[in-house]
């Protein structure tokens, strides 16, 4: 720690942030982690044994990290080229872009959960242009589905993927790929050899934000596909406030929060390495 | 400063406004010689119906007056714990798991038929835990349906697990109370039992209610969205649906009817109770025993669209006369709710 500062003395700037943390988060989230491994007063593995060898457990498991992997997917693709987009343009029309981005981070997630609601219902918007379009044959179920939730989630996440992405594009020198063209790449190779291995820090972590974000959420499922779809973070939340197991909430909080840790450390050392690369 | 005093108020004004003060003060106190003050605490919903049916009735048979302060069942609870020792209201209207935590902290005095004769005269399951408090009226659970959508009524239980409806069904969590019953109802169904003997098979109704999977839109623990999406059309039925709830969006406006399916339907408890330590026992008592009664009952049922806890109280306007009410074993609720909670998650999941 001396070392650590006498060599970056600069470090002592994050110092309150830290000793803040530490207080209101360190302290009961060591609370939460002894509580998942005490059972009647003493040191026991009795929860995470049940939690593991529990089938429904992992069907839960399973439900947070696919949806978390679809709405981290879908945000990339919608992502992307928004960054792009907002990298490459100036003046005016990057302004609006941007507001774009960031002006529906202000509204609420229950306000955006909700109007979800709207769009997804058999008569709403989503249905009615598939239907137009022949996709469809007839209204169909979106709301309280996986789908629904995925594409409600991304609305409320995708910000998370663009910024970064874009913090990185807009340095990436534009000449870059205007010498390949000269050199005589076509431009899909001029994105998948250039522009794509230039962002993949953005990328990184962009993917680390909406990741562990999504494992997370827990209003945007409550509301949008309801209570027979339980992630890590609802059943965690039921555990506390209605089944009244403390050991059961705890535990769930903890393995969820492994799954968090283990995205944003592998995404720092993937980002590290992609960096030392750029 | 001298001065200053010299500018204030003299030794006359001082008698003056003392004199004042206490004709102030005793004022209440003179007028409560005459009228006795009756403080009742209920939820603010039902406020409508005290004040217009209730208080002006008994006002007039007991010569005072009734004061209702309409706020929620915790709330209650909350005021009843900070006055304990020297409490204001006499008489609780809550729902009955408050009553339960009232009951735990001392804050009741029991009811008995000798303070309380309409007691003697309640359906069977209306008095709690000795004599604690009373069921004075039971909203019902039916099925809640889209006029809209839905030109033919539902009739039945059974209509809930049509093929038809795939996909536009609610049906609420057995975290909320109202959900429990329809584990009743699938076993009775299941069986071809009355729904009474539904009870007592907990098991079959889990079988019978993973049938009723393809038709769930989804299953609510907050009962504004799920009438949001019946109001809308998404969802063309809620059951179990509590009479007064359903029957305030309706009169509210909203294109939705309420129905008793012919197998019959449940009760669910509102409660009353006297406050320990309360001014004017007798009279609390005797609020009580009013509420109890059949001919206040009667007059109770239409606007709350419930049933009513006294055997001689005519079923409410619109509900068949042989209709069927069923009384929920609470105490077997209690004992299994958890467990009924946790396979419910696991067996409706998506």
């Amino acid at each position: 720690m001396t070392r650590l500062l006498r060599s970056y003395p600069v470090a002592l700037l994050a110092l309150p942030a830290i000793l803040y943390l530490a207080l209101i988060y360190g302290v009961p989230l060591a609370g939460l982690l002894a509580r998942s491994v005490m059972v009647g007063g003493t040191f026991s593995l009795a929860g995470f044994t049940a939690f593991f060898s529990d089938t429904f457990s992992w069907t839960v498991i399973g439900n947070t990290l696919r949806t978390a992997a679809g709405v981290t997917l879908l945000c990339l693709l919608l992502g992307y080229p928004t960054a792009l987009a907002l990298a490459r343009a100036t003046g005016a029309a990057q302004a609006l872009i941007l507001v774009a981005i960031i002006l529906p981070l202000s509204v609420g997630v229950v306000v955006k959960a909700f109007a979800w609601q709207i769009v997804l219902r058999r008569d709403g918007v989503i249905s009615q242009a598939l239907i137009f379009l022949g996709i469809w044959d007839g209204p169909q179920r979106l709301l309280f589905t996986e789908t629904g939730l995925i594409v409600g989630a991304a609305n409320v996440f995708v910000p998370f993927m663009i910024l970064p992405i874009y913090s990185v594009l807009k340095l990436v020198d534009p000449r870059l790929g205007e010498a390949a063209a000269t050199l005589g790449a076509s431009p899909l190779y001029r994105f998948f050899r250039v522009a794509l291995p230039l962002s993949l820090p953005g990328i990184v972590t962009g993917i680390a934000f909406v990741f562990s974000m999504a494992t997370s959420m827990y209003v945007i499922p409550s509301l949008l596909i309801g209570d027979r779809f339980q992630t890590l973070a609802t059943l965690t939340g039921r555990s506390f406030l209605f089944m009244r197991n403390e050991q059961l909430g705890s535990t769930t909080a903890v393995v969820l929060l492994v799954i968090s840790v283990g995205v944003v450390v592998a995404s720092a050392a993937l980002s590290r390495r992609f960096g030392g690369a750029s | 400063m001298a001065q200053q005093i010299k500018g204030g108020p003299g030794r006359r004004d001082v008698l003056k406004l003392g004199l004042g003060a206490a004709g102030v003060l005793m004022a209440p106190a003179v007028l409560r010689a005459q009228t006795a003050e009756l403080v009742v605490g209920g939820a603010a919903s039902h406020k409508p119906w005290v004040e217009s049916i209730v208080a002006p009735a008994f006002e007039k048979k007991y010569k005072c007056k009734v004061l209702f302060e309409g706020t929620k069942s915790l709330v209650n609870l909350e005021k009843m714990q900070k006055n304990k020792g020297a409490q204001y209201m006499s008489v609780v209207q809550m729902d009955d798991p408050v009553m339960i935590l009232a009951v735990k902290e001392g804050l009741l005095e029991p009811l008995t038929v000798a303070k309380v004769p309409n007691l003697a005269d309640l359906v069977a399951g209306a008095v709690h835990m000795d004599g604690m408090w009373a069921n004075y009226l039971q909203p019902w659970l039916g099925i809640a349906y889209n006029k809209t959508e839905m030109k033919t009524p539902p009739a039945s239980w059974a209509d809930l697990f049509e093929a038809k409806y795939k996909g536009r069904i609610v049906i609420p969590s057995p975290q909320n109370t109202e959900g429990l019953p329809l584990i009743f109802i699938a076993a009775a169904l299941a069986a071809g039992v009355p729904l009474e003997a539904g009870q007592k098979d907990a098991e079959a109704g889990f079988r019978k209610l993973a049938t009723l999977k393809p038709n769930l839109l989804t299953i609510y623990t907050q009962m504004p969205q799920a009438y949001n999406l019946l109001e809308q059309g998404e969802a063309l039925m809620i059951g179990p649906a509590m009479s007064s709830h359903a029957s305030e969006r309706k009169a509210a406006g909203a294109p939705i009817d309420l129905v008793a399916p012919k197998e019959g339907v449940f009760a669910m408890p509102s409660g009353i109770a006297v406050v320990k330590g309360g001014p004017q026992a007798d009279l609390a008592y005797a609020y009580v025993n009013e509420l109890l009664s059949a001919p206040l009952q009667a007059q109770l049922a239409g606007p709350t669209s419930s049933l009513g806890a006294n055997k001689a109280t005519p079923k409410p306007a619109g509900l068949p006369a042989d209709l069927k009410v069923i009384q929920i074993d609470w105490a077997n609720v209690a004992a299994e709710r958890s467990k009924w909670v946790s396979r419910w998650d696991r067996d409706m999941a998506l």
